[in-house]
């Protein structure tokens, strides 16, 4: 088709475009053209179009010339004849030529085909070894993911039976706590990872069994430590004691670092240091120091339990339970041994396992958490304190009661002793013959068992101190023990004080040589210028007791002050206990003895007299004593606050017992000479010289005036005075006795040589600057009574009766009468006997009447 | 005033310083002893009653210094003393020794018919002892006084020799009022009243008044 209508427009094409550029010439050949023109138009319309040619057919028969057209178109379609014949001759030779080549191509492509089939089936044939491998390769593949699928599995498994492996080795070997964790490991990590495995589910099911079994096995561990800690809290409690003496005894400031570092302990990795003892030792500095008490017990089974109790959940359960016990324990503890008040051995053991049970319960609480809290620490310390302290003052009690007691424990107590106190042992050859030596011993002991038992309760103090504990109460306790023990040293102190009363010679100490001398001096504070001037033998004033005592008091002193050692008191507080409990020794303990001593009724003038002496220069030296006292408690002398001793008043008031005892011993003395008077009152005649036993008595009196030339002169002149007054008291005893009925004019005349003998001695100057008069006086009653009768001067008497001036004032009434009715009755015996009556005899009688006529007037007008 | 005594004697004791004599006495007196040595100053005297043929006597003895320094004082009593008591000690050589100065005191200032005894006190002490019991045989033979060694401390002859020495003096008494009738001289004889009545009476008057 395209080759028909390519020439076609081109044809056409030329055909109208040059018709239009020619020229027209005429209207018929314009017209003649224009209908050629318009039949080139319609035939080549004919020709272009393609759909129906309806109108342009219509055209062309509209138009004119149809027959030129017909012409025309006829001219055409051969134009195209042609065309198309020489279109197919020109083409003919190459579709020849291409059906050849057709058929040699269609020959070949058999050819190919035949080739394609051999070829095809030779490789069918080589491949099927090829398909075989590949097959058994698959098989292979599959194997080899089977495999790896298991070792997966049992990687994933092994570890958990490994674990369980472990898990029954520890059980086995009873390390518990790492047996729990390895069970947590297992429940919590392994096992779910084998979940899907059977065994997982045995394993899972014995798990909680095995925990309780964990459990039970930690609980028995934790009763063995109890047992076991509860065996050995004593020496624990030694251990801490001793280091903390140690310390104490060493240098304050390093118990004090100590202490610090002990309060606040590393708290040890509970999870890390649980299996092997969590040793603070191991830090080196504090080795040999610090290997004590916490290191003497293995705290592991408290910490595997707390924390086996701990990951199982049951902390609570467990802290009560512990805690429970462990009061339990302290209340063992607490509970003092019977006798404990017998021996100091049982007081050390009572007070070490107090301390082993707060050092244990100390470290428990810093190596645990919450096991043991500070508040109930403290709690369990308050009801322990409470404990002790009544523990300790019902024993005190019964020491201080033992002490006084006899010694019935004796023998256990020096055994109990024996290491203590060395010096004690030392005393007991020497002493065994009196009877009072036990007691004595016994108090002595007592003072030391309490002041031994005070040093521990120290001790106690600060090691408890060390740990934290508030030992305030126990403080107080100890202040409340000094009373009783200066209670037993009080006794002690009489006993001491009387030794020292027996074994003195009542003789004023006379020093031979300078040592002695110094001896003395140094003993008690005494000087004299006089004396340090004068040649040996230099005899000192008072005896020997004087030193003695001093010495004495001043070792009181000490004993008292090592009570307070260590108590922590101030200086002042010291002072204060010291001057107080010295008083109490001065006051009560010397005071009580010393007033003994005197009242002792075989106690000689020369013994009294001495004692008085003494007195004075005891008295004397209680400045002394008080500054002592200052020295050695180091509180200030001119303290206000300080209290005075009272030893001077006391001294004052034995020396005045003393004096008063003095007298009266003297007294009795006179009174044992008059005792062996016998007057015979119906003597006719005095014997012209005093009574024997007046005589002895003035040589006695005037003698022992003589020889006691260290009576204080106003003593001596009291004495003299005393002495006097008794003797005129006896004598006009004996003058006025009823029992005796008559005495004759002589025997009066021999009662008047004794009266005078008494008034030669007062007038004598017995003792010196006695000349004054005064001594005489003490015989004037008994000078009236004898001038008015032997003066018989009955008229002065009646008529100065009553009068200031009165010669015969201390003549009274009655005794005027008594006197007279005896001589006359003696009168009338005589009387009697010679029948008689002499006129002047008469006289006498008569006188005699009218005298006691007169006094019974005086009696009347007197009354 | 009742008589409590038929007779009173006096009694001294002499002897060096220490030999025991307050301690004889405080033996006798009060059965006691006291082992501290408390030196007597001047005299001192106890008074004790005894029985002797059925008879109270009362003894005061007068227990002198040993001191030399109240030599004076004490020598004042030998003069009234009836009964003497030289005491020595036996563990002290030179108290014995010394014996032989107190009896010359003794001749030189008591009456002439004073009696004597002579103790070595302190017995006791045997194995201190400086003086054997011969030679104080011996010196008392010498001097024709009886010899009693005493231990106040054991209580061993004190009681005795105080009782001989009593029923010495008491015997020669009786000799005297035996010899010489009453006696105004007896002043030591408590019944000393002016002789006109034998002791008997004397009593009878007592009870009268």
């Amino acid at each position: 088709m395209m080759a028909e209508a390519t020439p076609n427009p081109s044809e056409n094409d030329d055909n109208p475009w040059k018709k239009l550029s020619v020229p027209v010439q005429d209207a018929d050949t314009l017209r003649q053209e224009a209908v050629e023109a318009h039949h080139d138009h319609l035939i080549t319309e004919i020709e272009t179009s393609e759909g129906p040619l309806a109108t342009t057919l219509r055209a062309v028969y509209d138009g004119q010339d149809i027959e030129y057209f017909m012409e025309k178109l006829g001219g055409r379609i051969k134009s195209h004849d042609h065309e198309i014949e020489r279109m197919c001759n020109y083409h003919y030779q190459g579709f020849i030529d291409s059906i050849r080549e057709l058929q040699q191509v269609s020959g070949d492509a058999t050819k190919l085909k035949v080739e394609i089939e051999g070829l095809n089936r030779e490789i069918q044939t080589s491949c099927e070894p090829l398909l075989s491998k590949g097959d058994q390769l698959v098989k292979c593949q599959k194997v080899q993911k089977n495999v790896t699928q298991a070792i997966e599995s049992l990687s994933l498994c092994l570890p958990v039976l490994e674990m369980y492996g472990k898990l029954q080795e520890q059980m086995k070997s009873k390390r518990y706590y790492p047996a729990l964790k390895t069970l947590e490991q297992l429940e919590h990590t392994y096992l779910p990872r084998v979940i899907n495995h059977w065994f997982s589910q045995t394993m899972a099911e014995a798990i909680p069994r095995l925990r309780e079994r964990i459990k039970e096995a930690s609980m028995t561990e934790l009763k063995d430590f109890l047992e076991s800690i509860r065996k050995h809290s004593a020496k624990i409690g030694e251990v801490a004691m001793r280091h903390a003496a140690e310390q104490n005894n060493m240098d304050p400031k390093i118990a004090e670092k100590r202490m610090k570092k002990r309060r606040a302990p590393p708290p040890p990795n509970p999870f890390t240091g649980e299996v092997e003892l969590p040793t603070p030792t191991s830090d080196g500095d504090e080795n040999e120091e610090e290997l004590s008490a916490q290191d003497l017990i293995d705290f592991s089974p408290v910490y595997r339990c707390l924390h086996i109790y701990t990951v199982l959940g049951d902390k609570e359960k467990f802290e009560s339970y512990y805690r429970a016990q462990r009061w339990k324990q302290a209340r063992l503890s607490l509970q003092p041994p019977p006798n404990m008040h017998e021996s100091l051995d049982l007081f050390k053991r009572y007070f070490h396992d107090i301390i082993g049970f707060f050092v244990v319960e100390d470290h428990i609480l810093h190596t645990t958490q919450g096991l043991v809290t500070r508040s109930h620490m403290d709690e369990l310390w308050e009801k322990a304190v409470e404990k002790l302290s009544a523990t300790l003052r019902s024993t005190s009690a019964r020491l201080v009661s033992n002490g006084t007691a006899e010694g019935k424990h004796f023998q256990d107590m020096q055994s109990s002793f024996a290491e203590s106190s060395d010096e004690q042992l030392d005393t007991d050859e020497d002493s065994e013959d009196s009877d009072e030596e036990p007691s004595i011993k016994q108090s002595c002991k007592m003072a030391n068992l309490m002041l031994e038992v005070k040093k521990l309760i120290v001790l106690f103090c600060h090691t408890l101190k060390g740990y934290g504990f508030s030992v305030g109460r126990l403080l107080e306790l100890l202040l409340e023990m000094r009373d009783r023990y200066s209670v037993i040293l009080s006794e002690q102190w009489v006993q001491v004080f009387n030794d020292i009363f027996a074994e003195d010679n009542y003789t004023p100490i006379m020093c031979e040589t300078p040592e002695d001398y110094l001896i003395v001096t140094s003993q008690f504070p005494y000087k004299d210028k006089e004396l340090e001037r004068s040649e040996y033998p230099r005899q000192i004033p008072f005896s020997q007791f004087v030193p003695s005592v001093y010495v004495q008091v001043k070792e009181y002193i000490n004993a008292c002050l090592k009570f307070s050692a260590d108590l922590h008191l101030s200086h002042t507080e010291i002072d204060d206990m010291i001057r107080k409990s010295a008083n109490q020794l001065l006051m009560k303990t010397l005071g009580g003895c010393l007033s003994n001593l005197i009242k002792k009724p075989k106690l000689s003038l020369l013994q009294l007299i001495q004692i008085s002496i003494n007195m004075n220069y005891l008295e004397k030296s209680c400045e002394y004593l008080e500054e002592y006292i200052s020295s050695i408690t180091g509180a200030q002398k001119d303290s206000v606050h300080i209290a005075r001793l009272h030893g001077s008043s006391m001294f004052k008031d034995a020396r005045s017992d003393a004096e008063q005892h003095i007298y009266e011993q003297l007294n009795l003395k006179i009174d044992e000479f008059l005792d062996l008077a016998s007057y015979d009152w119906n003597i006719m005649e005095s014997k012209g010289q005093a009574s024997s036993y007046l005589m002895d008595l003035i040589a006695f009196l005037q003698s022992t005036f003589m020889s006691f030339t260290n009576l204080p002169g106003k003593v001596a002149k009291t004495a003299c005075m005393s002495a006097c007054q008794h003797i005129a008291v006896r004598l006009k005893a004996l003058l006025e006795d009823n029992e005796i009925r008559q005495i004759s004019m002589g025997a009066l005349q021999q009662f008047n040589l004794d009266v005078m003998q008494c008034e030669q001695f007062a007038a004598s100057e017995p003792v010196p600057d006695s000349n004054d008069g005064t001594l005489q006086m003490a015989f004037s009653d008994l000078r009236q009574i004898l001038d008015l009768f032997i003066n018989w001067d009955w008229s002065v008497y009646l008529a100065d009766y009553g009068k200031q001036q009165s010669r015969y004032l201390r003549v009274p009434r009655t005794t005027a009468v008594n006197m007279l009715e005896k001589l006359n009755n003696a009168d009338k015996k005589k009387n009697n006997l010679f029948t008689s009556l002499k006129k002047n005899e008469r006289d006498k009688k008569k006188l005699i009447e009218t005298v006691l006529k007169q006094l019974k007037v005086l009696e009347n007008g007197a009354s | 005033m009742a008589k409590t005594y038929d007779y009173l004697f006096k009694l001294l004791l002499i002897g060096d310083s220490a030999v025991g004599k307050t301690c004889i006495l405080f033996r006798f007196s009060e059965d006691a002893f006291n082992s501290t040595f408390i030196s007597t100053i001047g005299i001192d005297f106890k008074i004790r009653t005894i029985e002797l043929d059925e008879k109270k006597i009362k003894l005061q003895i007068w227990d002198t210094a040993g001191q030399e320094r109240f030599r004076t004082i004490t020598t004042a009593y030998y003069r009234g003393a009836m009964g003497i008591m030289l005491v020595y000690d036996i563990t002290n050589e030179k108290s014995f020794d010394n014996i032989r100065t107190w009896i010359r005191n003794i001749e030189e200032h008591a009456s002439k018919d004073v009696e004597k005894m002579m103790l070595g006190n302190k017995c006791d002490l045997q194995d201190r002892r400086q003086v054997s019991k011969d030679r104080g045989e011996q010196l008392a033979i010498e001097h024709g006084i009886k010899f009693m060694e005493t231990s106040a401390k054991a209580s061993i002859n004190v009681e005795e020799a105080f009782f001989t020495l009593a029923r010495d003096i008491k015997a020669k008494m009786d000799r005297k009022i035996d010899s010489t009738g009453p006696s105004k001289s007896a002043g030591y004889q408590l019944s000393g009243k002016d002789g006109s009545s034998s002791k008997k009476s004397f009593w009878k008057s007592c009870t009268l008044l």
